[in-house]
């Protein structure tokens, strides 16, 4: 009676110790405790069958059976893991053959008792006695349990793998939600929902913070000349270093293609020396060259900060705000960055309007083409260079260096280039028509950054050329010093090809782009004009007359004529004689003229 | 005596004579020392702290109810056993903050691993805070880490009062909720034996947590003990004599090989009977009983079937409630262990709980046995 209540109690405590945890080996951990406790057991394993890549699974019937280890209680024997006991490996394989129950004796009196816990593995028990057939037959029930539990645990398994890849999609949807995909900083949504943070943070802490805008100087050319994915990599560089600034108070965010925004939280009192600071790490963060396949790329950057909520307390304003103060850096060369004021958008919203305006001016016929006499040294006109001019009640005051740098932040300046370009032809046309003086060779245009880049260029002018039915000798290109600088290679290949149809260039402000020699040397223009820098009172500047000097040489040398311009007084005029420049363009023998007047003074 | 083994013991309850006694070991050729002190000596916390930390050869050992020295109980005074070996200690402390099997499972991996696992060494001396609450999951798991074949000998420290004091002595002073494991040079063979026999059962245990029984066949737990032993003896339950009743009727738990695991109930509250050590929900337990004789001659066997063996060093664990049983009695007992003890040293405690292999070879907790250990 007591064996039957015995077995019965045994029975009933090893059913309640399985299932108690839902991960396998945590759930037969814990039945093979109680049963090594419950049977005064010596040693107790468990081996689970498994699939190829060795993870748990059900063995269907007839299927091979792979097995491994998975649980001893106690986990070593002579100080070795039980998956290198020989008696237990050899006894496991001989249980897992047979799929029945097997024992063994060991030569100390020990047995091992092997059972099978069906499709899931086997289980064997080490004893200092014989277990008696009665518990053995009494374990066959609750090994179909712990089957079914096996069969849970496996299914939770994998329930639990899939939430977790679930989750790790989730999380990476998460990230992808609020990082940029190319540098993996903050994109711009996630960079205004910091910043209505920080702005809700501020006002609530009393504490200052701050937008940085920074915006790469000249990266464009980098990703024209060297392709997209030269320019991914810096831009993934540079992502990489602005990373190390950030802390639990600075976030980093790529705004849009080079333009980076860094938002600063709970600054101290001394906010100003703060952001000083922080944007001197900036700028020693890019005064390490980029290494880019091989290249290295020296870059710089403008950046325009605001403060909140001094300066603003909404997300569209200070972000707005700090691109102007970029715009102003930029435009200033600031390098220790610019801070927002009140002006800098009124002057933005004057540029707007002149913008405006200047669209309406082309569309009403108000600009006009002023022609400047070009002279040699025996006082024949030779050329003249045309200039824009705009008829407007509150415009015409204005000189085109004020005008002309806003039409060239837009595409306005492409229209206008066009304009002159053909305005220019059709008043050569009508030059052409007339009885010129033999000396009178070329009219001059000049050309913005945005028409050199245009891939159709060299089409529209031989258009225009073309359309007018005009000589290509009698039109010369005007490219600053500084545009070649920029596009050196393309110039080159540009000017060639305009030179190859007999379209002169004119290397216009030379001396202020610092241009290599030996670029100079491959640009196949036929005219250097000396900046009218080094023209101004250079009867009394030994330094320009002697820069004057340099640059007539390199002409004669390179066998490029050269024309001064800006001259404007006698002596300027005798010194530039003196010096070897023999042609001219200034006030001191003619200011920009309608083409009527023009005419005139031709004839 | 054996020459190579510094002992030293006093009747002395000061402090300042123990002092004495650890400056001579000190001085003697022992590189480590076990050290076994009476409660009653009420040392100065602070002072004896101060003792361990200034002492400069490893010391370990407790603080116990009684000290057994040959045939002699000390009620008060203390024991130090000087070794010719450096013996290595591990101590796992903090014990009460470990709150699940995988934490303290990790913590004795940890250890385990940078002794190297004892480096072969099998086996240990165990001493341990009795009043640490998972003394036995502690047991359980260490040999769940160690290996097959451990011999383990040991029982808990701690007083009378069962208020919890420092009682584990390390070089870093008294310590709590430890426990502590001395690996032995050689090996250790152990003995267990507890007289008690089936008196009534047996009853199932329907519901239990851990060391408390909430229900035996279906019904609050102390009712049942309760009823039967007012029905089957002269003894009868008052407001406050439970502890003076419940000495002479411990719970058994009965294993496959009808093994009696002793489980002394030390508590009734909620009509919930509280033992020293875990009892199984489902599993069998019976009320057992006893008298002198039995339990004197179960001492004599289990020093008989360790005196097989050829060994130079004998430790007993008696649990201190054989002694609050035989009373008088006991010198005994302690008689019957020395007499056929055949080493020359012989030295124990008296414990609340004690540990030992069973036959199976699975560190176990028992209750109100004697455990004698000779290496």
């Amino acid at each position: 009676m007591n064996k039957a209540l015995f077995i019965i109690s045994l029975q009933h405590e090893l059913a309640m110790a399985i299932g108690n945890k839902l991960d396998l080996k945590a759930m037969l951990k814990v039945f093979l405790k109680v049963c090594f406790n419950r049977l005064n057991l010596t040693s107790a394993h468990i081996h689970i069958y498994c699939d190829q890549s060795g993870s748990p699974c059900k063995i269907m019937p007839l299927e091979s059976i792979n097995y491994q280890h998975l649980l001893s209680i106690p986990q070593r024997k002579q100080g070795k893991p039980w998956s290198q006991d020989k008696v237990l490996t050899h006894f496991s394989e001989k249980l897992c053959h047979k799929q029945e129950n097997i024992s063994f004796q060991y030569d100390n009196g020990h047995f091992l008792f092997g059972f099978i816990i069906p499709d899931h593995g086997l289980l064997t028990l080490e004893t200092h006695y014989l277990l008696e057939p009665e518990v053995q037959k009494a374990l066959q029930p609750i090994l179909q349990k712990l089957a079914t539990s096996c069969n849970t645990s496996l299914v939770h398994d994998s329930l639990v793998k899939e939430v977790h890849s679930r989750q790790l999609i989730e999380e990476r949807a998460a990230f992808q939600a609020q990082r940029d995909s190319l540098t993996g900083l903050y994109n711009r949504q996630h960079i205004n929902f910091l910043l209505s943070n920080a702005i809700a943070e501020a006002h609530q802490d009393k504490s200052i913070g701050s937008v940085l805008f920074i915006d790469l100087n000249r990266f464009k050319p980098i990703n024209d000349a060297m392709g997209h994915s030269v320019g991914d990599k810096v831009l993934l560089t540079l992502a990489k270093r602005l990373l190390s600034l950030s802390n639990d108070k600075i976030a980093i965010g790529r705004f849009s293609s080079d333009d980076f925004i860094i938002l600063v939280k709970n600054l101290s009192l001394d906010y100003q020396d703060d952001i000083k600071l922080l944007i001197k790490e900036i700028n020693q963060l890019l005064e390490v060259p980029f290494v880019i396949d091989a290249n290295s790329y020296k870059l710089n950057c403008s950046i325009g900060y605001t403060l909140f909520p001094q300066q603003s307390s909404t997300v569209n304003n200070l972000i707005k705000f700090a691109e102007i103060a970029m715009y102003e850096a930029k435009r200033t060369k600031a390098h220790q960055g610019k801070q927002y004021q009140v002006f800098m958008s009124e002057k933005i919203k004057q540029r707007l309007t002149y913008a405006d305006d200047m669209k309406q001016a082309l569309l009403q016929d108000d600009f006009t083409l002023y022609y400047q006499a070009q002279y040699n040294h025996q006082g024949d006109i030779i050329g003249a260079e045309a200039l824009l001019r705009w008829y407007h009640p509150l415009y015409a005051s204005l000189s085109p260096a004020d005008y002309i740098p806003i039409a060239e932040e837009s595409e306005l300046i492409l229209a206008i280039g066009q304009w002159i370009l053909e305005q220019a032809c059709y008043d050569i046309k009508r030059l052409e028509q007339l009885q010129l003086p033999t000396s009178f060779k070329k009219i001059a245009i000049n050309i913005s950054a945005k028409q050199l880049i245009q891939s159709d260029f060299q089409n529209r002018v031989l258009q225009a050329i073309e359309k007018n039915n005009i000589s290509p000798e009698r039109l010369v290109l005007e490219l600053t010093e500084n545009l070649l600088v920029e596009n050196i290679e393309d110039s080159i290949n540009l000017i060639t090809s305009f030179k190859e149809k007999s379209i002169d260039c004119a290397i216009d402000d030379f001396g202020t782009g610092y241009s290599s020699l030996t670029y100079l040397k491959r640009i196949p223009a036929s005219i250097l004009k000396i900046d009218r820098s080094f023209v101004a009172k250079i009867e009394q500047s030994r330094e320009s007359a002697a820069i004057a000097n340099m640059i007539i040489s390199l002409g004669n040398t390179l066998n490029m004529s050269i024309m001064a311009e800006g001259v404007e007084t006698e002596a300027e005029f005798d010194c530039l004689k003196a010096l070897g420049c023999h042609n001219y363009q200034g006030y001191y023998f003619s200011k920009p003229l309608p083409l009527e007047e023009f005419i005139k003074i031709l004839r | 005596m054996d020459t190579e083994l510094f002992t030293w013991h006093t009747y002395s309850n000061t402090l300042d004579d123990l002092k004495q006694g650890l400056l001579l070991a000190q001085k003697s050729y022992a590189k480590s020392l076990l050290m076994l002190t009476c409660n009653q000596n009420n040392y100065c916390e602070a002072a004896l702290n101060s003792l361990l930390k200034t002492c400069n050869l490893p010391i370990f050992g407790g603080i116990y109810p009684m000290v057994i020295l040959q045939d002699r109980l000390l009620e008060q005074g203390a024991v130090i056993i000087g070794f010719k070996e450096k013996f290595d200690t591990s101590y796992f402390s903090r014990l009460q903050l470990i709150s699940n099997d995988d934490c303290l499972e990790t913590m004795i991996t940890e250890t385990l691993e940078q002794k190297n696992y004892f480096s072969g060494h099998d086996s240990f001396l165990m001493f341990y805070d009795a009043l640490t609450n998972n003394v036995e999951d502690f047991i359980d798991c260490l040999f769940e880490c160690l290996d097959h074949n451990v011999n383990v000998a040991g029982g808990g420290a701690g007083n009378l009062d069962l208020i919890q004091r420092p009682c584990i002595f390390s070089n870093q002073g008294l310590l709590s909720n430890t426990l502590l494991l001395v690996t032995l040079p050689k090996k250790l063979n152990t003995s267990v034996a507890h007289g008690w026999d089936i008196f009534q059962g047996p009853y199932l245990v329907s519901d239990a947590q851990n060391q408390t029984v909430k229900s035996l066949n279906y019904q609050p737990a102390f009712k049942v003990y309760n009823q039967t032993i007012s029905a089957k003896t002269d003894h009868q339950f008052t407001e406050d004599n439970f502890l003076d009743i419940a000495k002479n009727y411990p719970l058994g738990i009965k294993d496959i090989n009808n093994n009696l695991i002793i489980r002394d109930p030390i508590l009734t509250e909620n009509n919930h009977l509280k033992c020293v050590g875990n009892i199984p929900i489902n599993s069998m337990v019976y009320l057992l009983k006893t008298d002198n004789e039995t339990l004197i001659s179960s001492a004599k066997r289990a020093a008989i079937e360790v005196a097989n063996f050829d060994k130079k060093i004998t430790i007993v664990f008696d649990c201190i409630s054989r002694m609050l049983y035989l009373g008088e009695h006991f010198n005994e007992e302690l008689l019957a262990i020395a007499e056929h003890c055949s080493t020359p040293v012989l030295f124990g405690v008296l414990s609340f709980g004690e540990i030992a292999n069973s036959q199976s070879g699975a560190i176990r907790l028992f209750n109100k046995s004697t455990i004698i250990g000779s290496w």
